[in-house]
């Protein structure tokens, strides 16, 4: 039955009846039709959020059709129509905490199947593993019969009662995916142990950032004066309390010195306090929370970017202070080392004094006048990382997924019961079972064939044609 | 299924995402997990020090026995309070000379407390106990029997539950709460003022000071130490037993699995332990960065402030002049 489904209800143009995956370099690659799911997208906002859209925007601009499936944002419901076409929906979903949905496997069948068939999806992308929304789709997606991509974005310790709740859970959601992607190498080693996965179906495509956002501009520098700029969610997580403790000791050695910081959170507290302290409210300027489009502002005018993370899959800030021609402090965490050749970057242990150790000698680079000079820094980053590589990359993945078999149900059952365990592969089998019933009462209650076609607004027949020199990464246009 | 395509050797593969290497996206390298350290600083135990340790646990299950016998012991009228009283006496005596015996050398950094300050506290403690013990005993008389020793079995399994084993001196402030609120719930019980101030007394040597002495005497003399927790356990056994055998059994079965089992299935499982850590772990901070906040008399806080404002004022200053 759902095989039968796959092949009649999911392959809407002729393009993508393909015989074999195209593997082959040089080959154009079918197109496909993409659905992003994510609890997480604008208007919140994040390195996940602009990841979906940037990508969603390079693979437009590649010829593919791509929809962004999220759960509603207050008033913000319904579908949304972004540049080039780009749909959104935004499902009424109740959200249960910290931007994520709550899960019931299956109350959110009807409404993601509504836009899967009417879509006429191939592939669902999930993003974010704290998104119970994606694996809420994957499970779905995998019931109607459709090849299933996830990208991981966080990385997750092993320690704790619920981080093994969570892995398990993953092991289940990621054990029917067809292809797993994860954004740094360490990322890469973390996600196959957390979710028991064969290393050779994730493949590592990093971030990225666009170059022309985050461009220097020496002259907003103050010049008599030292700016080291953070720029991060104040949380435990990124270290705070860390920079909590730099701040006094260098403020003490070097009376040139300014910290410039941007974010908010709960550990602005903390850093309130360092400040009331030690009487530093004219060298300690917090700027609150900061708009996307607000980040270069504040970035151009530092000399030192500091960053105290604790833990970091990627960390597209370093690349955003980097990028603005700033020399880069930052501890030697998670995937970080990956991201910046050695020469643009400064790591340190996660400890106070060997930031401060490493941040004096970028200061004394400084005094002495040895560092390159911004537009240099700028020259060697803004080529390292773009979204058309990335884009690029996703679309071999698609490839790659979209010429695989989906299981059918017995299968399926057999391969959850065998990757997941005897208690946990059992409950998600039943599970499956369930789903795969309700969406046959949905299938019976409004056929597949009756459901209308959505519009086309993207892709290769698109109803929005793509302006010839359309630059990606325009600045997120919503309506 | 294998990587997409065959890489060329020619190029070793790189940890790095900065650089465009000539391999597909989910290449898997030799050295794929080599960062992966498995059970690191994993203690390996040995039965007997861990069976040493557990003895402490089962040694303050004796203590609630000891203190249920006695109160059975009351309640029945076998024992007076005056016997429980000038007993309690005598051994608070001997307890506290023990005690100051174990700490003969001064501990640097914290002022010794006084013999009188100790006799002020005892004499407080106890005439409040006194003149109380009347409402203590007519406290829970609108409650039924019943409740009250479910309260009390409860409290004294919260006073276990929340013991701090590692750290008994002082008693923690839930465990030895509870343990004195069940023992108030059962002192109300029994037939005079003079038995629940008696019962009171008696809880507050075993619940509160007898800890602290044992607590010294692990540290100091700890050959002793388990000569006194197999004591009390057979004390704890042999008293119950001698007015409820059926508890006794209970009482003994449970001393044999905390002490003996519990430490046997730890070490077995040791075996089993599969502790992974990598980078991707979220890094811990070590230091103490409190110093940084909160008071204003840590003197190199202090002085970092202090530098800081003469700074300030005088490049104030400095502006001013100019």
């Amino acid at each position: 039955m759902v095989r039968r489904r796959a092949a009649v209800g999911n392959n809407p143009s002729s393009q993508s009846i393909s015989a074999a995956p195209t593997e082959a370099a040089g080959v154009p690659s079918r197109k496909h039709n993409i659905c992003m799911v994510s609890d997480f997208f604008y208007p919140n906002m994040g390195g996940v959020e602009s990841h979906i859209y940037q990508l969603s925007q390079c693979l437009i601009e590649k010829g593919h059709k791509v929809v962004i499936v999220t759960h509603a944002y207050g008033r913000r419901k319904g579908v949304r129509h972004l540049t080039n076409g780009l749909k959104v929906y935004y499902l009424p979903l109740q959200v249960m905490y910290n931007q994520s949905t709550a899960t019931t496997c299956f109350h959110s069948l009807p409404l993601m199947r509504c836009v899967f068939v009417r879509e006429r999806i191939t592939v669902v992308h999930a993003h974010s593993s704290f998104s119970a929304m994606g694996h809420d789709a994957l499970f779905h997606a995998k019931t109607m019969g459709l090849n299933t991509v996830f990208t991981d974005h966080s990385l997750f310790g092993f320690a704790d009662v619920s981080s093994v709740l969570t892995n398990k859970l993953l092991t289940v959601s990621l054990c029917d995916t067809n292809h797993t992607v994860c954004v740094s190498y360490t990322s890469k080693e973390n996600t196959v142990l957390r979710a028991a996965l064969n290393p050779e179906i994730v493949s590592v495509i990093p971030n990225a950032v666009d170059p022309t956002d985050f461009t220097p501009d020496p002259s907003q520098r103050q010049g008599d004066r030292i700016t080291i700029v953070v720029v991060s969610r104040l949380v435990y997580r990124k270290g705070i309390d860390l920079l909590g403790g730099i701040i006094p000791e260098l403020c003490l050695k070097h009376p040139d010195l300014q910290f410039l910081i941007g974010g908010e959170g709960p550990k602005r507290l903390v850093l309130e306090e360092v400040r009331e302290k030690y009487q530093l409210h004219d060298r300690v300027r917090l700027l609150g929370a900061l708009e996307h489009k607000d980040v270069r502002g504040v970035l151009v005018q530092g000399h030192i970017f500091l960053n105290t993370s604790l833990t970091e899959a990627f960390c597209m800030a370093i690349l955003e202070g980097a990028s603005c021609g700033l020399q880069v402090v930052s501890t030697r965490v998670g995937g970080i080392p990956e991201v910046l050749p050695e020469e643009l970057i400064t790591m340190c242990e996660p400890t106070v004094r060997a930031l401060c150790a490493g941040l004096e000698t970028v200061i004394a680079r400084h005094r002495s006048g040895s560092v390159p000079s911004p537009a240099s820094i700028h020259a060697r980053v803004q080529h390292l990382y773009t979204w058309r590589n990335v884009a690029e990359r996703t679309e071999k993945v698609y490839d790659r997924v979209a010429g695989e078999e989906v299981l059918p149900l017995d299968k399926r059952l057999r391969r959850l019961r065998a990757h997941c365990g005897p208690v946990a592969g059992s409950i998600f089998a039943f599970i499956a079972v369930l789903d795969f019933l309700f969406l046959l009462l949905l299938q019976w209650w409004a056929p597949d064939r009756v459901m209308d076609v959505a519009v086309d607004g993207t892709g290769p027949q698109g109803m929005c044609r793509q302006p010839p020199s359309g630059k990606v990464g325009d600045v997120l246009k919503v309506p | 299924m294998g990587p997409d395509s065959v890489p060329g050797p020619a190029v070793p593969w790189r940890k790095v995402l900065w650089e465009q290497q000539p391999f597909p996206d989910n290449y898997v390298d030799q050295r794929f997990l080599e960062e992966l350290r498995r059970n690191e600083g994993i203690r390996q135990y040995r039965y007997w020090a861990v069976v040493k340790e557990a003895g402490f646990v089962g040694e303050q299950l004796s203590c609630v026995a000891i203190f249920i016998t006695l109160w059975l012991y009351m309640e029945q009228g076998l024992l007076s309070p005056e016997t429980l009283l000038w007993t309690s006496l005598v051994s608070a005596l001997l307890g506290y000379g023990l005690h100051q015996a174990l700490t003969s050398q001064v501990q640097p950094g914290c002022e010794p407390r006084t013999r009188l300050a100790d006799l002020q506290s005892a004499t407080i403690f106890l005439s409040f106990t006194f003149g109380f013990s009347p409402v203590l005993k007519t406290l829970t008389e609108s409650v039924s029997t019943d409740t009250v020793y479910a309260m009390s079995a409860v409290m004294l399994l919260a006073h276990l539950v929340s013991f701090p084993y590692a750290q008994p001196s002082p008693p923690g402030s839930l465990s030895l709460n509870a343990a004195l609120f069940a023992s108030v719930c059962l002192a109300s019980r029994l037939p005079g003022a003079l038995h629940t101030f008696a019962m009171l007394s008696c809880a507050l040597l075993v619940f509160a000071l007898w800890p602290c002495l044992l607590h010294r005497l692990r540290e100091k003399a700890p050959r002793q130490f388990t000569g006194v927790c197999v004591g009390v356990c057979i004390g704890g056994v042999g008293g119950l037993g001698s007015q409820w055998p059926g508890g006794a059994v209970l009482l003994a079965l449970a001393l044999g699995s905390v002490t003996l089992l519990c430490p046997l299935l730890l070490v077995r499982l040791q075996r089993h332990k599969d502790n992974i850590q990598g980078p991707w772990d979220e890094a811990e901070i070590h230091e103490d960065l409190s110093h940084f906040l909160h008071k204003w008399t840590e003197p190199r806080g202090a002085q970092v402030a202090a530098d800081l404002t003469f700074k300030k004022g005088a490049s104030q200053l400095r502006i001013l002049y100019e």
